[in-house]
């Protein structure tokens, strides 16, 4: 068997997870070693896009009909596409629908009408999985070095990789640090992926939740423990949809306002 | 003969975009520096969003220049909230800053420009020939990520600097290691530098242009201040920088474009360096005064050497920055009020950067940014379409590689990309 033949791409975003790869200063010249680079752009101008990959990383939302068809071209050819980063995986902070306003109307107040750029369609800013089937994904706002490194080695050998599904908060109590929450901090460790290391509860500033919500999150439990300690609903709401999605936030929503009208908020 | 290029897309660049350039009769009809990168629509994101939350969300317009994102913000809103927070806390951001600027220079000047220049289609394929300036790059951009870490909290999208203060500040072992290291490394940029002569700067694209920076109100060589200033000699406050830098939007980009009285103008390391020569200090003027000549007005190539001299220029300060540091007692922050206007200026590693955020109770209620690719995208084009001109009048067939490297002198942070060049002959 030959090098697995790998393509790293970047759908609209703000390119952190390929300059994440581009970080492994140490580890960058071995990667390019196991691997057969087809496609980096961000890194070579030397490319091959008519080649079958064994794995395809993707960062990035799909925003303009040319990510669309970029990605779909790029699915096509991939025995394995992986998800990288918030973006990909969420849509990223751009994929915050406010209000429940339509995306139009804020794109109108930026470029001041509806078609003011011609060169491809925008679209309402949406994760890869919105569009193809997504076989891994490694979560990061921006992705970490080491869980890439790992996620890489992992598939150098043929293996698709779980996803961690345990939050911040655990990592947190791993370093024994002193819990944020019961100081009265906003902190959205225990709703968020973990992998970061715990790096801004560390630094005594509040998770923000920016490697996404983990599957079988207890929303209603921190809400409530934020009510108790006196936040009030729209605080709450605002921090959860950063890099929640507006669904989310729009459930606990309904949630705290129910809550409170039985008085029990 | 008539011909349509069309480069798309740019690779080795921060972002998706492409070059399109239409030939008549060997005359240029057109040069597009196309921006394709979708529209995220920032602005609008941050409104209702508070301090912490928006500053968050600011820095995720750019990974490799977050710090200058997150400055940028933090200084908008402290203006807008009459936020005062002492020495210690501005020496700190000074410091990430630079760590910043050495971690995004390295990555540009030594893997994605210099390659170009010696025929190599990446920095890993030029590694055989030049081992030390490829690996000597890689360590300088590896100590600004572990300054960025130290410091911001992380290499990217690092929430360590917060309105109103920090959230830890670094320990004494760890600010230490930082002015070691940077000691040991002048020597690596010094060879960087030298590098430079090696290189055979293209003349084919020169014309004089405008240069728009910081003007430092201290004067010294900084990345911060409150006024803008043009080489043609004016100077504006940051709140009136709409009246100075026209901002427009063009059918071919979702990046916005700005001019100066009507004139393309260019924002980086070759504009700070030229619009602030004489502030320069050290072992850095020493380099300029060696390797500076007019063609540096005319030419954006020499934006490249500008970066390395940058890097240069930060090293020989982080020294004197971190004895400051420690010198400096941590003082309580104050804050004014919850609503009011502010603008914050600073230097992205790429060129002037501006985010105008208004707060009402102490939320955002409005926010303006103006970024320094779409700043460029004007100038560059100017550069693009004279390369043609002047390539086509000494018949050179193959325009792509040229014109990328124009487009990749700038260093654009269109947030990233190359991919394949098209050469469509009608």
């Amino acid at each position: 068997m030959g090098k697995p033949k790998i393509g790293i791409y970047g759908l609209t975003g703000c390119a952190g997870d390929q300059l994440n790869i581009l970080n492994c200063e140490d580890e960058l010249l071995k990667l390019f070693d196991i691997f057969e680079i087809k496609s980096f752009v961000m890194a070579s101008r030397e490319k091959d896009e008519n080649v079958q990959l064994d794995v395809a990383f993707v960062e990035g939302s799909v925003s303009t009909e040319k990510d669309l068809e970029e990605l779909l071209a790029i699915r096509k050819k991939s025995k394995i596409l992986v998800a990288i980063g918030h973006c990909a995986i969420y849509g990223g902070v751009q994929a915050m629908f406010r209000g429940g306003e339509e995306w139009i109307e804020r794109y109108k107040r930026v470029y001041g009408r509806e078609n003011a750029v011609t060169l491809s369609k925008p679209l309402e800013p949406k994760p890869l999985s919105a569009y193809v089937k997504v076989d891994a994904v490694l979560h990061g706002c921006p992705i970490e070095k080491e869980p890439f490194l790992k996620l890489a080695g992992k598939l150098a050998h043929g293996v698709i990789p779980r996803t961690p599904d345990y939050p911040v908060c655990a990592e947190c109590r791993w370093k024994e640090n002193e819990c944020l929450l019961l100081k009265g901090q906003i902190c959205l460790g225990p709703l968020t992926n973990a992998g970061c290391g715990a790096i801004c509860p560390s630094l005594n500033i509040g998770c923000i939740g920016c490697w996404g919500p983990i599957r079988e999150e207890n929303w209603a439990s921190e809400a409530d423990l934020l009510v108790e300690k006196g936040y009030d609903i729209d605080e709450i709401v605002t921090r959860f949809s950063v890099f929640g999605g507006t669904e989310r936030a729009q459930k606990l929503e309904q949630f705290l306002r129910s809550r409170k009208e039985k008085g029990n908020g | 003969m008539d011909k349509h290029i069309f480069i798309e897309p740019l690779a080795r660049v921060e972002g998706h975009g492409g070059i399109e350039v239409y030939i008549e009769n060997d005359m240029v009809k057109e040069v597009k520096f196309e921006i394709f990168e979708g529209p995220r629509l920032f602005e609008q994101l941050v409104v209702g969003k508070d301090p912490q939350e928006a500053v968050a969300i600011a820095s995720r317009i750019c990974a490799i220049c977050f710090v200058s994102h997150t400055l940028a913000e933090i200084r908008a809103i402290e203006r807008a909230l009459d936020v005062k927070v002492g020495r210690k806390i501005h020496l700190l951001r000074k410091l990430a800053h630079y760590g910043e600027m050495i971690e995004s220079h390295s990555l540009h000047y030594y893997l994605l420009a210099l390659p170009d220049y010696f025929g190599y289609p990446d920095a890993i394929a030029m590694i055989r020939q030049f081992p030390d300036e490829v690996i000597g790059g890689l360590e300088l951009k590896k100590f600004g990520n572990k300054v960025m870490e130290i410091v911001a909290g992380r290499r990217i999208h690092g929430e360590n600097l917060q309105v109103g203060g920090i959230g830890k500040i670094p320990t004494d072992e760890e600010l230490e290691w930082i002015k070691l290291r940077a000691m040991e490394l002048i020597p690596t940029i010094e060879r960087g530098i030298q590098f430079w002569n090696e290189v055979d700067v293209p003349d084919y694209l020169e014309e004089e242009t405008i240069f728009i920076s910081v003007w430092p109100e201290d004067g010294t060589y900084d990345f911060r201040a409150d006024t803008i200033y043009v080489s043609t000699g004016e100077t504006y406050a940051a709140d009136d920088y709409q009246t100075a830098l026209n901002e427009r939007v063009v059918p071919h980009s979702f990046a916005k474009r700005c001019r100066y009285k009507g004139k393309p103008y260019s924002v980086g390391a070759l504009a700070r360096i030229l619009n602030m020569r004489d502030r320069l200090d050290g072992l850095a003027a020493d380099y300029f005064k060696k390797l500076y000549n007019e063609r540096w007005h005319k030419n954006p190539h020499f934006n490249n050497i500008a970066q390395a001299i940058e890097i240069l220029y930060c090293l020989e300060h982080i020294p004197k920055l971190v004895d400051e540091i420690k010198a400096t007692p941590l003082e309580e922050s104050t804050r004014g009020r919850d609503t009011g206007a502010g603008t914050g200026l600073v230097e992205a590693p790429r060129g002037l950067l501006i985010h105008h955020t208004e707060m009402e109770n102490g939320r955002v209620k409005y926010a303006d940014y103006l970024v320094p690719t779409a700043q460029n995208l004007d100038d560059a084009e100017k550069y693009m379409r004279n390369a043609v001109k002047n390539l086509l009048k000494q018949g050179v067939q193959d325009l792509e590689l040229p014109l990328e490297m124009i487009a990749r002198a700038y260093d654009p942070c269109i947030s990233c990309s190359v991919h394949l060049v098209k050469v469509i002959k009608k």
